[in-house]
């Protein structure tokens, strides 16, 4: 009787692993789809992206890949440092890293960056030359990336991006700074931007809305990167009698600013793009001096919050697989393109490039940060303040250690809350 | 007031930053363009004591300071020394030593802005209307210590006496016995020493970032170069020079010209008077 019930062990064992080892050869057989990732990964911008893209990966291939065609095939990540973020580096060198990953390590399609704005532009061609789809994820806030596409569909059609840009944020902080003007009755803003392109836009763009807005834009200070002492425009800021002190900076000493700020306790409320605050190792680099600063994520689930049934449920795969929340802009945006490439090629049945195109151009994907959809013609992501209408961004305030959600009103997990001096 | 002492305190930590580069050239005339790297180097290990480690952050600073100054006095005796005199080897060199040094920290981990020292003291201070947090009030203090300190070092003490014999003369401190190598050997550690003390001082108001190893390089050299490559109190001056002329484009001008400021003024310096405001070098009939 023992005998037998081993056996029987045995021959199910057997039979188990050559199901299991022949099913496993044969999705091995296929071959994957390589993703290439060219990303600034010394910087926020490039390292998250890249997590956010393994994750994606890991999960999908966890669940037995892509189906093209009716076969099952995997995704792999080829990431290439562009190094593009950093100073005195010449676009070029991003250049390669995208020829590279097209033509030495053959990757199918292009996520992540390059992640400058300039970088960006100057690869468009690499990619059409190539013709290589890529779904741009993190940086590049230049309107002139969906503009070119626009501008020249035949020529730029493989190029996508699933993120924002600075037209629609100053829209966005427009919107949210009225309903601060409404509840608190500000009226006067003091800018401070670094300089650098997409900063001096944003800021630029910023002063002329505001003022047609009927705000009163006390000064616009533009900062060198690097600058370690901001105590002359904060107490500058202070004697104009500013409520709002605007800041567009993705220096790491931004960091300083927002110290000096709190250390002069001055009656403005900071509130911007700041780099160095999206990342939750930020409250205690600052030893919670950031607290109040209202920063603009770009995306939703840049940071944990319940704006589709998604959301947390990649905050939390993100934070067991990484070990922290997800960290800022780039996170939820580089994840979400490789799910958007999936539905894509399964869509189209193939990974031609025309065919995927079509694909991505007829997505509609309810995401980590709402619909995904693509404007056809420009193909950039169709943004909204309503996760069921389009991708939505992610404002936070910091408030006891937390990244607390205050905008769109749809997304909101918390009110504005103004520092004690203040009141 | 306001430009008086944002002045002040921008000039002092311009000339803490400095002190070390220009040390070691006054002594050995050798331009340690690792100066900047050194300075980010002591403050990650100043970190990695305190954060890793779990050390006291007193304790911390104190090997911080120490082991920059040893990798100072390393970096001179396994490389240096092999090509001193060859004045564009030095220049390659330093300048390598300190790329490596910023890439292999950027490799070894120190990625964005979450790397942090405490600051000695927190609040700030009304004075005159104008409020100065306590810190960057302690890094002035701490400034004008360390420049007595210095100043007393070399004129009372046997080492700082055979630096200065052969910051000003050395062939005739060779002749009086004075080991050059071994003393160029002291300047070296001692430089990065300084731009260790620097660190420590000047980091806690913002974060560790490899990037500000170019930003303090840029400046020493500035600084050294208006001052009079090789003068300490030509660099003091200097540093006053450029410290006053960025607050004064900040209040007049626009923030965005401060570097350009720095730049131009060592244009105009190198015009008007190649050697430096202090600098010993000799002027163009001499040279021709």
């Amino acid at each position: 009787m023992r005998k037998g019930f081993g056996k029987t062990v045995w021959t199910v064992l057997f039979l188990a692993l050559c199901v299991g080892g022949f099913s496993g050869v044969a999705a091995a057989a296929e071959p994957p789809i390589v993703i290439g990732a060219p990303l600034a990964t010394a910087f926020l911008y490039g390292w998250d992206a890249e997590r956010g893209i393994k994750l994606a990966v890991e999960e999908i291939n966890a669940a037995g890949g892509v189906n093209v065609g009716g076969k099952k095939r995997p995704f792999a990540v080829e990431v290439i440092d562009t190094r593009d973020l950093e100073p005195g580096v010449p676009v070029s060198e991003a250049l390669l890293g995208v020829e590279k990953l097209i033509l030495e390590k053959k990757a199918d399609f292009i996520v992540g960056g390059p992640v400058r704005s300039e970088a960006a532009l100057a690869a468009m061609d690499l990619l059409s030359k190539y013709r290589k789809v890529s779904i741009l994820t993190t940086g590049v806030l230049t309107p002139a990336y969906h503009k070119k596409v626009e501008g020249n569909y035949d020529k730029y059609k493989y190029c996508f991006r699933i993120t924002s840009h600075v037209g629609v944020m100053a829209n966005e902080f427009i919107t949210f700074l009225g309903e601060i003007k409404k509840g608190h009755g500000f009226n006067k803003v003091y800018i401070m931007v670094q300089d650098v392109e997409h900063a001096r836009k944003g800021g630029e763009v910023m002063k002329k809305m505001l003022t047609d807005k009927g705000w009163d834009v006390a000064d616009m200070k533009i900062y060198p990167t690097g600058t370690t002492d901001f105590s002359v425009g904060l107490r500058d800021a202070a004697q104009k009698k500013a409520d709002i002190l605007f800041l567009w900076m993705d220096m790491p000493e931004s960091s300083i600013l927002l110290k000096q700020w709190s250390t002069m306790k001055l009656k403005a409320l900071p509130v911007g793009f700041v780099n160095a605050a999206e990342q939750p190792g930020f409250w205690k680099a600052t030893g919670g001096e950031g607290e109040y600063l209202i920063v603009n994520l770009v995306n939703g689930g840049n940071a944990p919050a319940k704006i589709t049934p998604w959301t947390m449920k990649f905050a939390k795969a993100y934070e067991k697989r990484w070990g922290l929340e997800p960290e800022g802009y780039g996170t939820s945006s580089s994840y979400m393109a490789v799910y958007t490439l999936k539905e894509a090629i399964e869509k189209a049945g193939t990974i031609d490039s025309d065919a995927v195109i079509t694909a991505l151009e007829n997505v509609n994907l309810m995401g980590v940060y709402g619909k995904i959809s693509f404007d056809k013609k420009s193909h950039q992501v169709i943004p909204s303040l309503d996760p069921a209408e389009g991708a939505v961004t992610s404002i936070v305030q910091w408030q006891k250690g937390k990244r607390v959600q205050v905008f769109p009103p749809k997304t909101a997990e918390g009110k504005t809350l103004l520092p004690p001096w203040m009141k | 007031m306001e430009i008086l002492l944002f002045g002040i305190i921008n000039s002092v930590t311009l000339s803490l930053t400095a002190l070390g580069f220009t040390l070691v050239y006054s002594i050995s005339r050798l331009p340690n363009f690792a100066h900047g790297a050194l300075y980010v180097t002591s403050g990650y290990i100043v970190w990695l004591c305190v954060n890793t480690l779990g050390l006291n952050y007193l304790l911390g600073i104190v090997v911080g300071i120490v082991a920059t100054a040893i990798i100072g006095a390393l970096m001179y005796r396994l490389i240096i020394l092999r090509i001193r005199g060859m004045q564009i080897s030095e220049i390659i060199a330093t300048y390598a030593i300190g790329l490596a040094i910023i890439e292999g920290l950027r490799w070894g981990g120190l990625r964005g802005s979450t790397f942090t020292l405490p600051s000695f003291l927190a609040g700030s201070i009304e004075i005159g209307g104008i409020a100065v947090d306590h810190q960057r009030l302690f890094v002035l203090g701490s400034g004008v210590v360390v420049f007595a300190a210095l100043g007393l070092f070399v004129k009372f003490t046997k080492t700082g006496l055979a630096l200065k014999a052969i910051a000003q003369d050395e062939r005739a401190a060779m002749m009086l016995g004075i080991d050059s190598d071994r003393k160029a050997l002291v300047s070296f550690a001692l430089g990065s020493g300084l731009s260790a003390f620097a660190a420590v001082l000047i980091l806690p108001l913002g974060s560790i970032v490899v990037e500000t190893g170019y930003n303090v390089l840029i400046y020493s050299i500035a600084v050294s170069i208006i001052g009079g490559l090789g003068s300490w109190g030509g660099a003091i001056v200097a540093s006053f020079l450029i410290g006053f002329a960025q607050i004064l484009t900040e209040v007049f001008l626009s923030t965005q010209y401060q570097m350009v400021i720095s730049l131009l003024a060592i244009i105009v310096t190198l015009l008007l008077k190649p050697s430096g405001i202090f600098g010993k070098q000799k002027e163009l009939d001499d040279r021709v």
